[in-house]
């Protein structure tokens, strides 16, 4: 565990540095800055100098970027530019939300994917492998903002049973917290499902085609356990690489999730800063989530050592 | 005695195919039945058959197997799960596929213990798998259930392998190919303990094999198969000394025997010149931390015409040193020199390699010619026209029609696939031909072919050949001498004949000892094996 770190940490650091270096440029690249953004269309050439001196824009890139960089480090992040307060309360604002929209997601995704992934593995009947091929292709290829809105018509328009926006916070409320919960939470989790059952039947299907599983056979053991038992351990690694990915596309989703079901989350901060040009809220968001994903990773790769003896001695 | 299993007209049908064609056999307990054959002779699909445990396609559509009074091959599946494992037992092949690779051993012993509720509980069944291990020879067996398999070497899965089957004190014991991937002194060692158990537990015992040396050593009785049907059967000893079928004296006419002396100085003089000198060769693999030394200062020297049979145990460098000679890899250390010059990095035109799996040595998207022509194009040898002619001609040399050459690898045998692979090598006109494992996954007749069109392609051309192989018997057959490798060392080099008769390192001879001969060692239970043999005579085909 300890080796493991030390071996992986230095590079997860340079992933975070040079991806500090790319979401510093990029911003710099979209056309506008926070201070046209801010003193208005009508706003005289003057004032808008001022702005910009004033937020420091004037100086040279790289004193901006090492400015940026020292205050991340000192833990002291400052005031967004546009949209008011401090950035680390606008985030801490979202945060909550969003973990628990993405949190959320993650759980289905696996609670959808493992008992598809092993029916359609395992059965023995034509028409259920076709229904599990079908819904596993059919869910991939319908995008969220598509099922979102076919769920909201459905639950909450048609049979009422559900809300179709807003949040509440699980610790206060959390039945009702689930309630507002379970539309944002499916939609944004069934792509992901999908791939995650698809990549785990395959997995399923090779192990129980291996001699280990003929042993098994031979030796008595259930069919059952065979499968969970056996072929599952087997199918896991690379199932758990592949979750780890998804991760990516669940915290890129949920931008998109947020804005459909009115979820108070950071999807909605980055969309204002975006159109703001709120440097500093913008930077941090977009830093905070690749550190996200690149830890999500390290533990990717450390729950596959786990998971696979054989790794782990060599 | 008692019959414990009694097998009546099995047929086993994949689609319209008939795979195995009423096969029947009685076995009575504690007794020993070996089942041989080459590939294709329907021993393995019996084998499975026996526990009903045929692949996708396959079916009995005929016959019993009759075990406990049940006849297996109607069984309902669950009742039949119940017999699996718990009075017939199996033991596969490949050690190394056959074993979990994410559970621990001590998992899988427990698997295969709470298989059949016996009503052990966790702890009970912990010591009943530490027992098992302990039966089977592993050492610190209580310690080792934490390791998982790849921990293990080769011999000890199968040890495993073997405690698995063992956990319920299955009646019968069916061994398929129990030790074709292990080394000649692990197979004595694993076939010991399947007669050990065998004449211990009283467990009867059923071996498969395409190896008349193995079956001769661990059964009293054997059936010979061929396309299905059982062609000959009877005491062992009987078997092997008045053969009655002529397939099975083919059979044993094609094992090459180790007391036989070597065909090598009949077939071709050596020249007087080495072609190619190896002085001091190393290699290390892995970092300076951990590194892993494969060679240690080899010396070898090859002449024109010659067959050097090189063998050893796996891992101790064969295929290293035959890989470091076509220049596949960089030696660490020492020089190879080809008729005095030293062989850099670039490709060796006049040095080429004949690969052990002629199914997976060859591209399965290119077509024969193309197979053939490739070393031609990468030597930049000859234009299209003059490569087809080539490839025409190569085929006729290795015993191939030249219309072929427009066909894939799948429509050729294993023994013509070989040829494809020899013709291959031969193609930019080499003159050492390093064969790894040439024959070691082909059928005995097969073999026989191949090693003949090896010695008529060393006449004709004068090749200097390395053999590399683990079968002794083939290479004192083929070679003029033999240089024996042990942990990365040539430890011994002689003429082939005095190698065998008379070997001077320990190691030469613990390796001799260790092949399995066709005389029967069993002496004792003979007569009563007779007895049992020919009670059963009455469902000869």
């Amino acid at each position: 565990m300890r080796t493991f770190l030390l071996k992986r940490l230095p590079s997860a650091l340079l992933v975070l540095l040079l991806a500090s270096f790319a979401v510093f440029l990029i911003l710099r690249l979209i056309p506008g800055d926070p201070a046209t953004s801010l003193a208005g269309p009508d706003a005289s050439p003057e004032t808008v100098a001022a702005i910009r001196s004033q937020l420091g824009l004037d100086q040279p890139l790289f004193s901006q970027y090492a400015g940026w960089l020292g205050r991340l480090l000192s833990g002291d992040i400052g005031p967004s530019y546009a949209i008011g307060g401090q950035v680390a309360d606008l985030i801490g604002d979202g945060l909550g939300a969003t973990t628990q929209l993405t949190l959320g997601a993650l759980l289905l995704v696996v609670l959808i994917a493992l008992p598809l992934a092993v029916v359609g593995a395992t059965t023995r009947s034509r028409p259920v492998a076709a229904v599990v091929q079908a819904v596993t292709t059919g869910v991939l290829a319908v995008p969220p903002f598509v099922t979102g809105v076919l769920l909201v018509l459905v639950f909450a328009v048609s049979l009422g049973l559900l809300p179709a926006g807003g949040h509440e916070s699980l610790l206060r409320e959390p039945d009702l917290a689930v309630q507002y919960l379970a539309m944002p939470a499916v939609c944004l989790a069934l792509p992901s499902a999908a791939v995650l059952a698809r990549y785990l039947k395959d997995g399923i299907e090779r192990a129980l085609a291996e001699d280990y599983v003929r042993t098994a056979t031979a030796l008595g053991v259930s069919r059952r356990r065979i499968v969970w038992r056996h072929a599952l351990p087997n199918a896991l690694p690379s199932a758990i690489t592949v979750l780890g990915l998804q991760v990516g596309q669940l915290i890129a989703g949920a931008v998109l999730v947020e804005r459909i079901f009115a979820w108070p989350g950071l999807g909605q901060l980055i969309e204002q800063g975006v159109i703001r040009r709120d440097y500093p809220v913008v930077q941090d968001l977009l830093l905070l989530v690749v550190a996200v994903y690149v830890t999500v990773q390290l533990l990717t790769d450390l729950a596959y050592t786990w998971l696979d003896p054989r790794i782990r001695w060599e | 005695m008692t019959t414990v299993l009694h097998v009546t007209d099995l047929t086993v049908d994949f689609g319209s195919a008939t795979a195995v064609d009423g096969v029947g056999f009685e076995l009575a307990a504690g007794d020993t039945l070996g089942i041989v054959g080459e590939s294709g002779s329907g021993k393995s699909t019996t084998a499975l058959a026996l526990l009903r445990m045929l692949p996708p396609g396959g079916r009995i559509s005929a016959g019993s197997v009759r075990l406990a009074g049940q006849d297996l091959a109607t069984l309902p599946e669950e009742a039949l799960r119940a017999l699996r494992g718990r009075r017939i037992a199996m033991v596969f092949q490949d050690p190394m596929s056959s074993l979990n690779p994410v559970l621990t051993i001590g998992r899988q012993l427990d698997e295969a213990l709470r298989a059949h509720g016996t009503g052990l509980r966790k702890a009970q069944r912990h010591a009943r798998a530490a027992e098992l291990l302990d039966l089977v020879g592993i050492p610190d067996a209580a310690g080792r259930l934490r390791d998982h398999p790849h921990q293990f070497s080769g011999g000890q899965r199968q040890r495993i392998m073997i405690a698995l089957a063992l956990a319920h004190d299955a009646e019968v014991l069916v061994a398929d190919e129990p030790t074709t991937a292990l080394d000649p002194t692990v197979q004595q060692q694993i076939l010991r303990l399947l007669t050990r158990i065998n004449r211990e537990t009283g467990t009867a015992l059923v071996v498969i094999s395409h190896d008349l040396g193995v079956i001769t050593q661990t059964c009293r009785r054997l059936l010979v198969m061929r396309d299905g049907r059982v062609v000959e059967r009877g005491a062992t000893a009987e078997v092997l000394s008045n053969p009655q079928h002529p397939y099975t004296r083919e059979l044993l006419a094609a094992v090459p025997r180790l007391d036989e002396p070597s065909r090598a100085a009949a077939n071709s003089t050596p020249g007087e010149q080495p072609l190619l000198t190896v002085r001091g060769l190393g290699k290390t693999y892995g970092t300076r931390r951990r590194s892993v030394t494969a060679l240690h200062g080899v010396d070898l020297d090859l002449h024109p015409g010659e067959t050097l049979g090189l063998v050893g145990e796996s891992g101790s460098g064969k295929s290293t040193l035959a890989r470091a000679l076509v220049g596949a890899h960089a030696p660490s250390a020492g020089s190879i020199r080809f008729r005095g010059q030293e062989l850099g990095r670039r490709p060796r035109r006049e040095v080429q390699l004949v690969f052990q799996d002629p199914y997976s040595s060859l591209n399965p998207r290119m077509t024969a010619g193309q197979i053939i022509a490739e070393p031609l194009i990468a030597h930049g040898l000859g234009d299209r026209e003059r490569r087809a002619a080539r490839v025409a001609e190569l085929l006729g040399q290795v015993g191939l029609d030249p219309a072929t050459a427009g066909r894939h690898p799948r429509a050729f045998s294993g023994g013509q696939r070989q040829r494809l692979g020899i013709a291959r090598a031969l193609a930019p006109e080499p003159s050492v031909l390093i064969c790894d494992e040439p024959v070691s996954a082909l059928d005995v007749s097969v073999q026989a072919q191949v090693i003949d069109l090896l010695a008529r392609l060393q006449r004709e051309l004068g090749l200097a050949i390395l053999f590399i192989a683990h079968d002794l018997a083939v290479v004192r057959q083929v070679s003029h001498r033999i240089a024996v490798m042990h942990g990365g060392r040539i430890v011994e080099t002689g003429p082939a004949d005095r190698v065998v008769t008379a070997p001077e390192h320990p190691y030469t001879a613990e390796l001799l000892a260790a092949v399995p001969r066709l005389e029967p060692a069993l002496a004792g239970p003979a007569d009563s094996a007779r007895a049992t043999a020919l009670a059963s005579n009455r469902s000869t085909a």
